[in-house]
């Protein structure tokens, strides 16, 4: 069933000799990230740093990361579920043809060398950005380098970890998890958690236009999603919290300036590894928090009565 | 025979959850006590007879009219009986389904059949994503029964199935029998790509030429006797499998190698007229 | 102002067993005297202190992660339902934080002990307490495999050591130590393992598994933390382990200990397929020794998620199941590991453990030193405490319960020969006053006047399972927050956290090996005490204080 094994970037920073990016671009995109977590620092267990490690990126294009990696492999586009997938059998020792490897853009013997190179490790680490994530086959690209990580452990030790973008999305994350049991996609209309990425996930909910109102905290999906989900976002009633105008807000019905989170606001931010981490802001600002104006207008709404009558305080079968 | 007959009289603004709607649980009501079930419009529960004209009482057979694609979760976890919709329907569509008849005259939404175990679900329109596959986190989705598509269907068709027919007239998109364990997929127009991803067990029959994942390897051509027995089940379903040597073959591939996986996938491949 | 009038009393801190008594409850402790108030009338009805949970796993980065693993489970479990009081939340292998509170209390436990934070972390498991409603919580955390202090002991700095254990528990607003697998969990992240006490561990030259738990059982001590050492010991769930159980015994003698889960660790044979129970042996040189405690960890069958800081014996559970599998490994400090399982009574290995788990708590002969525990989830969860206590009370029931087993388990169990039926009174002591004085929290588990008024009323009935699990009424602090199964109240909880003493300028002598081994900035890592919610800091000193409990 593979999994996922992942650790807390300090692990990588202390041990990981073989490091893996694919489909990400941390020299530009996360530039702090080379230098902090992974290929700079020296340990007790590294004393020579970036000698010590050896670097591999995965991605379609050679981008400046490429330059501060040991080795390029460029994977044509769409087909890194296909070339982790042949990673996947190579390990075990299964036979896949020249041909066969040739379509994901590389040769056999690349491969071979790869996979060497791994299970010579120590310690491997193998991060993931958007580019596997967000394209055609989207988590399935994610629960492939997963998989292959989990299996690698046969051999040696590897983890694997997702680089997220921008935003406490991981809080959003661990959060949900520990309230409802899930991660995202969730539905509490029926007055528990229900989940189903695809069914109950913003984007499709929007797109397929199967809700009559929108609360938005912290995120601009004006900017990113899909046309019929931005015009369905203008059609309902939005209200929005976020300390700037974004082109959420312009479409919102309602906008409520909110102070930022982390400058002016308190809170926890959990990193892309689940650490938390403790908010402390340096500026004050004349606007209430999120969680402030959250707070308010939940106090609000419980003045009103419930639409959720005669339920039982439990029930043993779910939908 | 006696039917409830369900019209649809005003459209859901949001999704509308209407898992009361099942053979198994009209059999045994009313008229009024139809009429007074329960439904969820978004969050509010509200009475059937709010969005539906109800007629008949006690039957097994249930009969819709109207365009339901907003109508989630009919039929589901149904053991018995008949449910016929003339129109388009929601989500979850017999899933968890034992026993009885589904069929749908229009199209259906995603879910079709997910994790049902037995009885026979018929959309004559298209279907959406996965069709009979396991909900997320679940080890096995189809464990029985069949599920014919006239028309296309979406992703992950079948994804990790463990047994039954699934039979998609019209082509598929991505990821068809993703991790099957077991049971039969039919492609009657082909697939987009990645068919078969980790599959460790079960069949896959293409009629059509499509792509394979590299992890497959080819082992021979063939006109196999049990697609001949196959096809005689099916028939009755309207399904019929060409197996005729002189007009072609099937070519094997086993795989997924990446599991490593015994699973085979068939593709019909039509004698080259000289 | 409350009476609860007629009830037959077992509570063991005040040696009272199956006596009618009036109990009065004023300001949610137990008071000496009733002017006016709401009487209860508890005539026919079994009173016993609210149960206190030594060892279990409910909040925080590793439970958190199993739920992430499980959605398959969490859609096929009962689901609160959201109320104008209530949240909404799931039960099943990993509950929910909301669920858990309800849970716990719904069955008459008003106290847990969350087993393993990893500092790193702890600010996570601490928001994460902070979501659980009604019982009061504590936490342990994780330093067995910590490489800063590995590192000092490594150099022979045991005094330093000791400080940084002191700085480390503070930093994370926690209870006490949690030992587990120590050293091999170190070794784990480079994919070995350290099985027994001399063997080595790597990256160290001068340490085994031995020292540190010889070293930090004695720091424990000194730094006179009010829980012992609480050690999961080197070589969990193999065959034959139970050697490894009782050579750390023996390096343990003259200090105090709690041994977690015992039923993971007393195994004898050589591979699955000759496993055998140990248990009598192991309760033998237990019954002896009184510097200890443990903690049953047994086993139900049916399906759970096992989630622990053992990485190694994750992978390979991993293995053999083929399940689905997570692992987190937290930097400088511990990992965890995560697998779905099923115990199935026809495997013959799951068997000997269901076995070994009951032999333990009937074996042992003080239910002072023994406590009911599944090491929620890994044994079994939580809310089936009360089919355990079934099992412990009715011998009948566990033949009953034994005919299930595979033919061939004979001589690899003792449990047929054993006739020992626990009594109310036991049960209450394994179950609640025992765990509370292990703790270290005085005014747990407790019907005595002026301690807080956590108490369980229970029907009296033959079917012992449903007695324990359906409670006619559980109050916590005084208040009645389970009638009839109907949660009345969903009051917060408290956090029991200690401050134990170290020297101001150790700040200063962790920065620099902080900075080189952490990846967060040293102010960033304690967390701060307006984190916790309804914090109550206990005494740490060695002597019996009169009352531990600062308010
Ligand atoms: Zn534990």
């Amino acid at each position: 069933m593979g999994g996922k094994v992942t650790c807390t970037l300090g692990e990588v920073k202390n041990r990981a000799d073989f490091i893996v990016y694919w489909g990400g671009n941390p020299a530009e995109c996360h530039p702090r990230h080379f230098t902090k977590y992974t290929l700079m620092q020296k340990s007790k267990f590294l004393p020579r740093g970036r000698k010590d490690r050896t670097v591999v990126l995965v991605d379609i294009r050679e981008t400046k990361s490429a330059k501060a990696a040991d080795h390029f492999l460029q994977v044509r586009p769409g087909k890194d579920f296909e070339l982790l997938t042949i990673l996947r059998a190579l390990i075990k020792d299964q036979k896949v043809s020249e041909e066969q490897v040739a379509e994901t853009g590389l040769s056999l013997e690349v491969l071979k060398d790869l996979i060497e190179k791994m299970k010579a490790a120590k310690f491997g680490v193998m991060f993931f950005g958007m580019g596997l994530s967000m394209t055609r086959g989207k988590h399935m690209n994610a629960a492939a380098l997963l998989t292959l990580a989990a299996e690698m452990n046969a051999f040696t030790k590897f983890v694997a970890m997702p680089m997220r973008g921008h935003g406490n999305v991981t809080g959003a994350d661990v959060i949900m998890r520990w309230q409802t049991g899930y991660p995202f996609g969730i539905s509490l209309n029926r007055g528990y958690p229900r989940y189903n990425p695809g069914e109950f996930s913003t984007v499709d909910v929007l797109v397929r236009g199967d809700t009559d109102c929108a609360f938005i905290i912290g995120a601009d999906p004006g900017a990113t999603m899909p046309k019929p989900a931005i015009d369905h976002l203008a059609k309902v009633p939005t209200i929005v919290l976020d300390p700037h105008v974004t082109h959420t807000s312009r479409l919102s019905r309602v906008h409520i300036t909110t102070a930022p989170a982390g400058i002016a606001a308190p809170g926890t931010g959990y990193r892309m590894d689940e650490v938390p981490m403790p908010l402390k802001p340096a500026l004050q600002s004349p606007y209430p928090s999120d969680e402030e104006v959250v707070r308010r207008i939940r106090e609000t709404i419980a003045l009103r009565p419930d639409w959720m009558t005669n339920q039982p305080q439990m029930i043993e079968a779910q939908i | 025979m006696s039917e409830v007959i369900l019209r649809l009289k005003q459209d859901p603004v949001v999704t509308l959850e209407a898992e009361v709607i099942t053979p198994d649980k009209f059999a045994e009501m009313s008229h009024e006590q139809i009429c007074e079930s329960i439904v969820y419009h978004g969050k509010r529960q509200l009475r059937l007879d709010e969005f539906f004209e109800v007629e008949g009482e006690k039957s097994e057979h249930i009969v819709l009219h109207g365009d339901m694609h907003r109508v989630r979760h009919l039929g589901r976890a149904m053991t018995m009986g008949s449910l016929t919709a003339h129109g388009d329907v929601g989500m979850h569509l017999g899933a968890h389904m034992k026993g009885g008849e589904i069929c749908i005259r229009g199209n259906a939404g995603d879910w079709v059949g997910a994790e049902m175990s037995g009885g026979k679900i018929h959309v004559r329109g298209e279907a959406g994503q996965q069709v009979g596959a396991a909900y997320r986190g679940s080890l096995a989705g189809m464990k029985g029964g069949i599920i014919i598509v006239d028309g296309s269907a979406g992703i992950e068709v079948g994804m990790r199935m463990k047994r039954g027919t699934i039979f998609i007239r019209g082509s598929v998109k991505d990821f068809a029998g993703l991790q099957m364990i077991g049971g039969t997929i039919i492609l009657g127009e082909g697939a987009e790509i990645r068919t078969g991803a980790w599959m460790q067990r079960g069949t896959i029959i293409s009629l059509k030429p499509i792509d394979l994942m590299p992890t497959f390897g080819e082992s021979g051509v063939m006109n196999p006797t049990f697609i001949s027995v196959y096809s005689n089940l099916l028939k009755p379903h309207g399904c019929e499998l060409p197996n005729d040597q002189n007009l072609g073959c099937y070519r094997r591939f086993s795989g997924d190698r990446s599991v490593p996986g015994k699973g085979e996938i068939l593709i019909w491949q039509e004698h080259a007229l000289n | 102002m409350l009476r609860i009038t007629g009830g037959t009393i077992y509570d063991p801190a005040n040696g009272i067993n199956g006596e009618v008594r009036d109990l009065y409850i004023a300001d949610g402790k137990f008071s000496s005297k009733f002017d006016a108030g709401r009487t209860i009338d508890a005539t026919g009805m079994v009173i016993m202190p609210g149960g206190v949970d030594v060892h279990t796993h409910v909040a925080g980065g590793s439970i958190n992660f199993g739920r992430a693993r499980t959605p398959e489970d969490h859609r096929r479990t009962h689901a609160f339902i959201r109320s104008k009081t209530r949240r909404s939340g799931l039960g099943g292998m990993a509950p929910t934080t909301f669920a858990t509170g309800y849970l716990y209390a719904g069955m008459g436990w008003t106290t847990v002990n969350e087993a393993a934070v990893p500092v790193l972390s702890a600010r996570h498991t601490h928001e994460e307490l902070n979501d659980i409603p009604i019982v009061d919580k504590s936490s342990l955390v994780l330093l067995a495999n910590n490489e800063i202090i590995l590192d000092l002991l490594e150099e022979g700095e045991d005094e330093r050591a000791k400080q940084i254990m002191a700085w480390y528990i503070w930093a994370a607003k926690s209870y006490g130590v949690k030992a587990v697998n120590p050293g091999g969990v170190a070794s784990w992240k480079y994919g070995n393992d350290s099985k027994h006490l001399t063997s080595k561990i790597s990256g160290y030259d001068h340490i085994t598994p031995g020292t540190i738990v010889t070293k930090y059982a004695k720091m424990i001590d000194e730094l006179g933390i009010p829980h012992p050492l609480h050690l999961h010991c080197n070589n969990l769930g193999a065959p034959g382990n139970v050697e490894t159980t009782l050579e750390t015994m023996r390096h343990l003698e003259g200090s105090r200990a709690h041994f977690a889960h015992l039923q993971y660790h007393a195994y004898g044979g050589d591979d699955w397929g000759n496993m055998r129970s140990e248990a009598a042996r192991l309760a033998e040189y237990f019954n002896a020794h009184t510097n200890m405690t443990t903690d049953a960890g047994a086993v139900l069958f049916g399906d759970t998620v096992t989630i622990t800081a053992d990485g190694p014996w994750q992978h390979l559970l991993y293995k053999l199941t083929g399940r689905k599998w997570g692992n987190l490994d937290v930097e400088n400090e511990t990992g965890c590991g995560i697998v779905p399982y099923t115990y199935r009574p026809s495997n013959l290995v799951n068997a000997v453990q269901w076995a070994v788990g009951l032999e333990l708590l009937l074996l042992i002969n003080d239910p002072w030193r023994v406590f009911l525990s599944t090491d929620h989830p890994n044994g079994a969860c939580f809310w089936r405490y009360p089919e355990i206590i079934q099992l412990l009370m009715c011998a009948d029931y566990r033949n009953e319960c034994m005919a299930n087993l595979p033919l061939n388990i004979k001589n690899k169990i003792s449990l047929p020969e054993i006739s020992r039926e626990y009594t109310l009174y036991e049960i209450a002591t394994i179950t609640s006053a025992g765990p509370a004085r292990s703790l270290g929290l005085k005014h747990k588990g407790n019907l005595g006047i002026g301690k807080d008024a956590d108490l369980v009323i229970y029907h009296q009935d033959k079917d012992i399972a449903r007695m324990f699990g359906h409670p006619r009424y559980v109050f916590k602090g005084g208040e009645i927050v389970i009638e009839e199964g109907d949660i009345r109240e969903t009051p917060d909880g408290k956090e029991y956290l200690i401050q134990p003493f170290y020297e101001p300028d150790i700040d200063e002598f962790l920065r620099p090996r902080f900075e080189d081994r952490y990846c967060m900035s040293f102010e960033n890592y304690p967390v701060e005490m307006e984190r916790i919610e309804h914090a109550q800091i206990q005494k740490c000193t060695g002597d019996d204080a009169e009352d531990g409990d600062s308010q």
